[in-house]
């Protein structure tokens, strides 16, 4: 009984020094992560744009903006249907050569390393690149296509707006997939042989398996793999403003792209603030409803 | 080759030359702008100006040429930084507003001198003007540059210091071959020669395409949303369009004129290239200096290299060989009121550490002595705009027909017409590309007007209809704002 103080009074010091020893990381943590975001606030509730530099409190005028803006509602809806029909490409993609990858293959890991060069990219370069190619003066995809066509043809990959989403879908899961590929191999990898084995002898279907075995061995890093590419996609700039700047029109037009007219081409400094701000709460949200979402499944 | 780099040498010699003369009489006469702002710079030797530049070609000139001599006769050194045309505004605004002081001297693209100077982005240069005995010599910028492209409410806030202007550049052996010129007339009714109107120039493309064509097309134009909005601009007013109701600040490019100039373009789109649409300055110059096209409109640099001027040269290896020297002619865009598209002014950062080093770099940059050579480099992109640049003998006889070509540029700087120039310009203009872009996404002509109108009607609004209606009017009473 005496002995307690003496035990909580060694447990408080030792836990004050752990304190201390992680304070210096919280503290730049929350100072570039945590103070921009609080500035990011603080700017969205003034007026600051080109000629304008009002510092004091203006209400809700740039959030209620937000709501009659049809050109932000239109990129977001760019943005989210973008996401829907890339991510699914890109995860069934990466895990159709994951699953080929597993088996024994010649000069496996120089293949390996060539997949994944697209990744090592700058997404910037990877833009003007796939610009290039799909070039209807100089690019080699028409020239490809006419061959098999039997006669020129005239695709304009960066202004048709039929052609303009499935050329920025190509470049994206072109540079993307590999990621998907590196993580569900890595995945794979680590399915428990045994388990795969047992479901074999007992007759199993291919599908079964996947679903009752495969599916949940791998769920947790998928989960992860599609979630870091969801947000990658969600902001999704570099490809598009390379290849299209947001054309024709306003078409291909994403959230990230509005966002930087905005703050950078129109110096809405304080509405791009508030756009900024509805980008953060919207992935705020559907990132802990996911995490939500996996926690309750486990 | 050989000859081309001797010519090179000699030129750079004489340059040196000059300047060794310059520097050597200084002390004594200093009577020249260009002495002035050497002899009064020599008091910041050791210091390091930043002068922010387009990138590509243009930083080449005080890269190779301006920078080190003005090192070398002042003891300042010139940082160049670049960046991309359309950030230039964006890099500036961003430097002003956190006041970093990046940039002592700036590129100002003319139209966003009021944005730029309202925003209190750049310094006022009366002081110094006066102060360094630069009047005089701003005198002899030409007209349309001085007087447009200079001040903003009466202010001094840069120096014109590029030439741009559009100019209409086709294939004169197609033109003047009998056969042609005998078809077209029997066709046409009229002489085969440089289009006087858009309706000529699609009667004239229709016919080389239809003669030539997969060979040689009757023209490629530049149809970037980038390029193609000076484009529309020029024909737009041509037309006989306004882009706006003065009285009530109502966007009236929605209007005839605005929908025959769309109409026509995408008609001249069928008898182009496959894929014109795609293309901007270096696919319609690489189709000319190719033969692939007979007429294109573009910017005076094309004219100069078409003709094989600063061949050999390294910053310019990367063209290809022209097939076209000597072939090419020179003459004004169909209207005969060619867009002074684009054009830079050299200005001060208001947030330069180096104020008065960075205006004296300027003014002898800018100044007759110096001014007439940077025009003369065959890899810089800078065009001639002093009265003196267009009747230089030794630039008239750069090659066989150079002194068309300046006679060209020297008329379009008369008739050009001003970007339009109003607060907040470049949303303007963002409004303009977006529109472009959709009319070669297959959108309704008029449709597309309308809704560009809308968005100019609704930025007027957010910026203020009166204060715009002052500085539109002001734009708009410019002898060159609309034709004459």
């Amino acid at each position: 009984m005496a002995q307690a103080p003496v035990r909580s009074g060694i447990a408080d010091n030792e836990l004050a020094f752990k304190y201390l020893l992680i304070a210096p990381a919280i503290f730049i943590l929350l100072l570039i992560g945590l103070y921009p975001f609080v500035k990011l606030i603080v700017v969205s509730f003034q007026n600051i744009s080109m000629f304008d530099d009002i510092r004091s409190f203006q209400g809700f005028i740039h959030y209620e903006r937000l709501f009659e803006d049809v050109r932000l509602w239109e990129s977001l809806l760019h943005t989210a249907l973008f996401t829907l029909v890339a991510l699914p490409i890109e995860l069934v993609l990466g895990y159709l050569l994951a699953l080929l990858f597993l088996q024994k293959l010649p000069f496996k890991q120089i293949l390996v390393a060539v997949i994944l060069l697209p990744i090592v990219i700058a997404p910037i370069v990877a833009g003007s690149t796939w610009r290039l190619m799909l070039d209807q003066r100089f690019g080699p995809i028409n020239q490809v296509i006419g061959w098999f066509a039997g006669g020129d043809v005239k695709l304009l990959w960066t202004v048709d707006p039929l052609l303009v989403w499935p050329a920025i879908m190509i470049a994206e899961v072109w540079q993307w997939t590999p990621f998907m590929f590196l993580i569900l191999l890595a995945a794979l990898s680590n399915v428990d042989q045994e388990q795969l084995e047992a479901a074999e002898m007992d007759g199993a279907s291919r599908w079964m398996t996947f679903r009752k075995i495969i599916l949940p061995a791998i769920a947790p890093v998928m989960f992860i793999a599609v979630l870091i590419r969801a947000l990658d996609l969600f902001r999704l700039f570099d490809v598009i403003w390379t290849m299209t700047q947001g054309g024709p029109g306003t078409r291909t037009e994403t959230i990230s792209i509005y966002a930087y007219q905005m703050a950078f081409r129109e110096f809405e400094i304080s509405y791009s603030a508030a756009i900024a701000f509805l980008v953060i709460f919207v992935l705020t949200v559907v990132v802990v409803l996911a995490l939500r979402r996996v926690e309750v499944a486990r | 080759m050989k000859s081309i780099l001797i010519a090179r040498r000699a030129f750079l010699a004489s340059a040196a030359g000059a300047v060794a003369i310059v520097a050597g009489t200084l002390p004594a006469l200093a009577q020249s702008a260009a002495d002035r702002a050497v002899e009064a710079a020599k008091q910041y030797s050791g210091t390091t100006i930043n002068v922010l530049y387009e990138a590509g070609l243009q930083p080449l000139d005080p890269k190779n040429f301006t920078g080190p001599m003005w090192e070398e006769l002042t003891g300042i050194k010139v940082n160049v930084i670049e960046s991309p045309l359309p950030e230039i505004f964006t890099k500036t605004m961003q430097a002003h507003r956190a006041g970093s002081g990046a940039y002592d001297v700036l590129n100002v693209v003319p139209n966003q001198m009021p944005d730029l100077a309202l925003a209190g982005a750049l310094e006022p240069l009366d002081a110094y003007v006066e102060k360094y005995g630069f009047a005089d010599e701003l005198q002899t910028i030409a007209p349309v540059y001085r007087d447009n492209q200079m001040k903003v409410e009466g202010k001094i806030y840069g120096f014109p210091d590029d030439g741009d202007t559009l100019v209409l550049y086709y294939r004169k052996d197609l033109f003047e071959d009998p056969e042609n010129q005998a078809e077209f007339k029997a066709k046409y009714g009229y002489d085969l020669g440089p289009p006087q109107t858009w309706e000529q120039f699609g009667e004239i493309g229709q016919f080389m395409t239809d003669k030539y064509a997969p060979e040689i097309y009757g023209a490629g134009l530049l149809r970037q949303p980038g390029n193609a909005q000076y484009m529309f601009q020029e024909r737009f007013r041509t037309e006989g369009g306004e882009f706006f109701d003065e009285e009530t600040m109502k966007a009236t490019v929605n209007s005839e004129a605005g929908l025959k100039v769309f109409n026509q373009m995408l008609e001249e789109n069928k008898w182009m290239p496959p894929g014109v649409e795609q293309w901007g300055f270096i696919e319609a110059f690489n189709a000319l200096l190719a033969g692939d096209i007979a007429m294109t409109v573009s910017w005076p640099p094309v004219g100069r290299w078409a003709a094989g001027y600063g061949k050999g040269t390294e910053a310019l290896s990367w063209i290809p060989e022209t097939t076209v020297a000597d072939k090419i002619g020179y003459a004004l865009p169909p209207g005969n009121n060619p867009e002074l598209a684009v054009g830079f002014s050299l200005g001060v950062a208001s947030g330069s550490k180096n104020k008065e080093a960075a205006y004296l770099f300027i003014q002898w940059m800018n100044s007759e002595d110096i001014s007439i050579q940077r025009v003369q480099l065959p890899y810089a992109l800078r065009d001639p705009f002093r009265d003196s640049h267009f009747t230089n003998e030794e630039y008239r006889s750069r090659w066989s027909n150079a002194d068309e070509y300046l006679d060209t540029l020297k008329a379009g700087a008369e008739s050009g017409l001003l970007d339009l120039s109003l607060l907040q310009t470049d949303r303007y203009e963002e409004g303009l590309r977006q529109a472009i872009s959709s009319l070669w996404g297959g959108d309704d002509p008029q449709t597309i007007l309308d809704d560009l109108a809308g968005q100019w009607d609704e930025l007027t609004e957010r910026i203020g209809v009166d204060e715009q209606r002052r500085v539109y009017s002001d734009w708009a009473s410019k002898p060159n704002a609309y034709p004459n």
